[in-house]
């Protein structure tokens, strides 16, 4: 039986009517059109779907959309756009991390959770956060170069610090669950 | 080298639309009343459909076309993406849909309904009687005298090609010792993170039908869906948006015609997205490939007879395999210069799922075992293995065997002596220092881990002439604000060839790269024809193509230019959208101004050039890599510490984007070497481990130090002297790893992968 319910998705509210097999990343794909998030396996096991909820990196496949009222979803179209990549995109572009960019969005999302919570983690931290994160183009030494370069930036300058934590653009607000 | 542009790490082209996910994959599509497409596919490896009914399925609501056998168009076809060429065997044996199964996961029937559950249930609803048949999982049990057949070549093998140069029998005879060993590979998955397998379809009030695909091939794979379909070419439009990932996985047909048939069945558009278990099940993969060596040499390294008996696990469906076999015997000859040299391949029918492309097309296959016995005959006769390569490969200025072509250039040399003192090849190879340097990293002489380091040399091709046609074609328009267009076929799938192109064509305008704009999107109706991503073709072929067309306008702009300037065109240049004259520069014109003259002057033209042609050559590149690993006695496990990677890839149009696609080949290298095998069961034929949970890759932490080494032996042939890079970092890396285990344990195995299993069982074995 299908049933309305209230998602909260990058600031916005949306009402959605859906039965409650359904997972988070299909109502975000179909019901909210927002393609950004991937559908990679359906079993929680590439990370293509990654998407923040109370700031915590989830596989959007494997949480029902029913279990995701109440949260603040944050998804890859939530982080930067026509207005301005936020630093870790930025740094994915400067350090040619993207290739084909199926797994990116995944990527995005979860390297924002690391230095939202750890703005200074050693490589192995990088390397251990981004394990559920499967890519088959990069041998992920230009995404590590890329998100080590992110978290320099941000020790060097306090303001990026400041601005990353208050821009909602860049999906702060729901940092520091 | 004094290029602006070429050489540079410019941002990709489509870089910032994929990093903000705004990037539209063909799965992110939909077109109003679109139905969702889905396919039945066999639980049996090997049977004859008796009886298919679908009337149930059929009058379920929401079902608007079911399709059988029945429906299909009797035409066969195959479904590999090859132009038709001396080098193409292109045997038809494929329908639409079958109505006998020969692969756990053949597709038998297609329905197309308002929505995924409506679809699922009418699958279900569909009744078919198996007449179930022995499966024939291995080539052993396929070439069986006794064996019931697959198709109707006999023992199921559905080609043989040999091929002789001078004379084995007296080449063994000069030898002063012969090596003989068997090697086998097993069949791996692409698993590009987008699955393989998606295509919307949509029929016109014109009898044509588009197609959206995730496709290396736009133009080919219009030309196989429209034979399949009974229609000619121009009746199908491909358009082919990003792409994620590929590998060789698209290269050729995928579930397009299926998709199509189901549109124009149906009369709306279709979506058909296969997922990722059917993704593994039904497309085409690595082949799996058992090599006999016979290897004559004198005790001084030089080679008097070489020998490959192969023999090629096809699958299911022939589709590349009788090809195929050319390239891989191509691989083998062309390596070693030998005065005799035999090959004989079989290609081999088997219940598994057709195999297909695969990123290196053979060579990681034949690399794995040449490479393995030429460090067992190094060891042997007491040669430096590195010594032994220099002196047998094939240089510049020689015939290379692949193409029978003269080799323009060759970096290999250079790419030992670089790549081999990055690893440290001396100190480590030396027994005594290997010892005081283990102890530096807290190992003792009776530490259960032990190091090595091994190394495996390849070469790779730039496209596949003269086996196959490799054209391309370009358009560049000059706009009135001096800017450009670049109409390209576009099939880049995530290696940046759309970037390079545009770095090429920038360069030879003289504009700035941010200033010329290629069609991000592939689409058939308006690109010229291009052969599409295959063999590392597109920086020499596409670039080639690109290089003129972009010359071509600018000889149009310099004419202009020189009218207007008043000096002839010789004595100009273009540089950064600014047009001079070489001995006085301030005497300049924007090439805005002189594009806008053209259009809107008395000219009342647009400054536009066209090529379509075939690249001049196939110039090979070459590639050295050196790896270090840590083998676990008491596990097994074998660890790759570091990877350097030497490549002489040509002119690198972009070095982050050269090594992009090292690195990403050395992931998918190192899982062919350790982790990675599809499995099914022998006994049913049921894939054991279509998951990424039991199919395993490589994550960032399982991802070794990865030194990249860029050696640019420009080529003659080649734009602004480009080579090729796509597939090289895969082919030699399995062999390296393999010969490092040997250099650290002593045990040589021979089949991959190298599981804790083996290594514990070879260390047993050598213990004995």
């Amino acid at each position: 039986m299908k049933r309305e319910i209230v998602l909260k998705v990058n600031g916005e509210s949306y009402q959605v009517y859906v039965s409650p097999e359904k997972m988070l990343l299909d109502v975000i794909r179909e019901d909210l059109q927002l393609t950004g998030t991937k559908k990679g396996c359906e079993a929680g096991e590439c990370g293509a779907c990654t998407v923040l909820m109370d700031g915590r990196p989830v596989n959007s496949c494997m949480v029902l959309a029913f279990d995701a009222v109440g949260r603040e979803i944050v998804t890859i179209e939530g982080v930067g756009g026509l207005e301005g990549l936020h630093p870790i995109q930025e740094a994915l572009v400067e350090h040619g991390a993207v290739q084909c960019g199926y797994c990116t969005p995944g990527i995005v999302m979860t390297a924002k959770a690391l230095l939202d919570s750890d703005p200074n983690p050693t490589e192995e931290e990088v390397r251990k956060a981004l394990a559920g994160n499967l890519c088959r183009c990069t041998g992920y030494v230009k995404i590590v170069e890329a998100v080590m370069d992110v978290s320099k930036q941000i020790s060097e300058s306090p303001e990026l610090r400041e601005k990353l934590s208050q821009s909602q653009e860049f999906g702060a607000k729901t940092v520091g669950r | 080298m004094g290029y602006a542009v070429v050489g540079q790490r410019v941002p990709r082209v489509d870089a910032r639309e994929k990093v903000s996910g705004r990037a539209l994959f063909t799965g992110d599509m939909t077109l109003p009343h679109m139905l969702v497409g889905k396919v039945l596919r066999s639980p049996y490896a090997h049977a004859q459909i008796v009886r298919i009914d679908t009337t149930k399925a059929r009058s379920l609501p929401g079902v608007k076309a079911v399709l059988t056998f029945e429906d299909v168009p009797k035409i066969p076809w195959n479904s590999a993406g090859f132009p038709p060429s001396p080098g193409a065997i292109l045997m038809e044996d494929q329908y639409i849909l079958t109505d006998k199964v020969r692969y756990v996961g053949d597709g038998l029937a297609a329905v197309a309904a308002v929505d995924e559950e409506t679809a699922n249930r009418a699958l279900e609803l569909i009744e078919v009687e198996y007449e179930v048949l022995p499966a024939l999982m291995d080539m052993e049990a396929a070439m069986a005298e006794d064996a019931p057949l697959i198709h109707a070549a006999p023992q199921n093998v559905m080609a043989h090609m040999p091929i002789v140069i001078g004379d084995v029998d007296q080449g063994f005879a000069d030898a002063d010792i012969v090596f003989e060993d068997t090697y086998y590979v097993p069949k791996v998955y692409q698993v590009s993170m987008e699955p393989c397998g998606v295509a919307m379809a949509a029929p016109d009030m014109d009898g044509r039908v588009t197609i959206w695909t995730s496709t290396q091939m736009p133009h080919l794979v219009r030309g196989i869906t429209a034979h399949a379909l009974g229609l000619s070419t121009s009746q199908v439009r491909i358009i082919k948006p990003p792409v994620g990932g590929a590998f060789g996985s698209r290269l050729g047909v995928v579930n397009e015609p299926i998709a199509a048939l189901l549109a124009i069945k149906a009369g709306k558009p279709v979506m058909l997205k296969y997922s990722r278990e059917e993704s593994f099940l039904a497309t085409e993969s690595r082949h799996p490939i058992k090599m006999i060596l016979k290897t004559g040499i004198k005790k001084d390294g030089t080679f008097t007879a070489r020998q490959m008996t192969a023999y090629i696990d096809g699958g299911a469906y022939a589709t590349h395999t009788p090809s195929f076999a050319g390239p891989v015997a191509g691989w083998f000859l062309a390596m070693y210069k030998s005065p005799n040299i035999k090959v004989d391949n079989y290609s081999v029918y088997t219940n598994s799922t057709q195999c297909g492309a695969f990123r290196g097309y053979g060579n990681p296959q034949v690399v794995f075992a040449v490479e393995s016995q030429v460090d067992d005959i190094a060891a042997a006769l007491g040669l430096d293995p590195l010594e032994i390569r220099l002196k047998n490969h094939p240089c510049a200025g020689e015939v290379w065997m692949w193409s029978s072509w003269v080799i323009e250039s060759c970096g290999l040399d250079e790419g030992i002596k670089r790549a081999s003192e990055a690893i440290g090849w001396g100190e480590k190879r030396n027994k005594q220092e290997r010892l005081e340097y283990a102890q530096g990293n807290g190992i003792t002489a009776d530490s259960t881990k032990k190091r090595g380091v091994g190394m495996a040399y390849m070469m790779h091709v730039s496209g596949a002439r003269p086996m196959l046609h490799e054209t391309s074609a370009a358009v560049v328009k000059i706009n009135e604000d001096g800017k450009a267009n670049l109409i390209y076929s576009n099939s880049d799938c995530g290696q940046g060839a759309g970037t390079a192109l545009t770095q090429v064509a920038a360069e030879e305008l003289g504009l700035n790269y941010e200033d010329v704009f290629i069609t991000k999107t592939a689409d058939t109706d308006v690109a010229g024809f291009d052969i599409g991503s295959h063999a590392s073709r597109q920086a020499y072929s596409g670039g080639n193509a690109v290089k003129k067309a972009a010359a071509a306008a600018k000889e149009k702009l310099l004419a202009m230019a020189s009218e207007i300037l008043e000096v002839p065109a010789a004595d100009l240049e273009v540089a950064e959208g600014m047009i001079r004259v070489r001995q006085e520069p301030e005497r300049e014109i924007s090439v805005a101004e002189v594009s806008h003259k053209a259009h809107f002057g008395s000219h009342g033209h647009q400054i536009i050039g066209a090529v379509s042609e075939e690249p001049p050559g196939n110039p090979p590149v070459y590639a050295a890599q050196f790896v270090e690993v840590e083998v676990d006695t008491e596990t097994g496990v074998i660890e790759v510490l570091k990877v350097v990677a030497a490549h002489d890839v040509g002119t690198a149009i972009n070095p982050a984007v050269v090594e992009g696609q090292i690195e990403g080949a050395i992931q998918q290298g190192i899982g062919y070497a350790l982790t990675e095998e599809y499995r099914y069961h022998p006994g049913t034929g049921k894939p054991l481990n279509a998951n990424f949970t039991d199919y395993k890759i490589l994550t960032a932490v399982d991802m070794p130090e990865v030194e990249t080494i860029l050696v640019e032996a420009s080529s003659e042939s080649g734009p602004f002297g480009a080579k090729s890079v796509g597939e090289s970092g895969l082919v030699a890396t399995a062999a390296a790893i393999a010969n490092a285990v040997y250099d650290a344990v002593g045990i040589r195995i021979k089949e991959l992968p190298l599981t804790p299993e083996k290594v514990l069982a070879a260390l047993e074995q050598k213990g004995n």
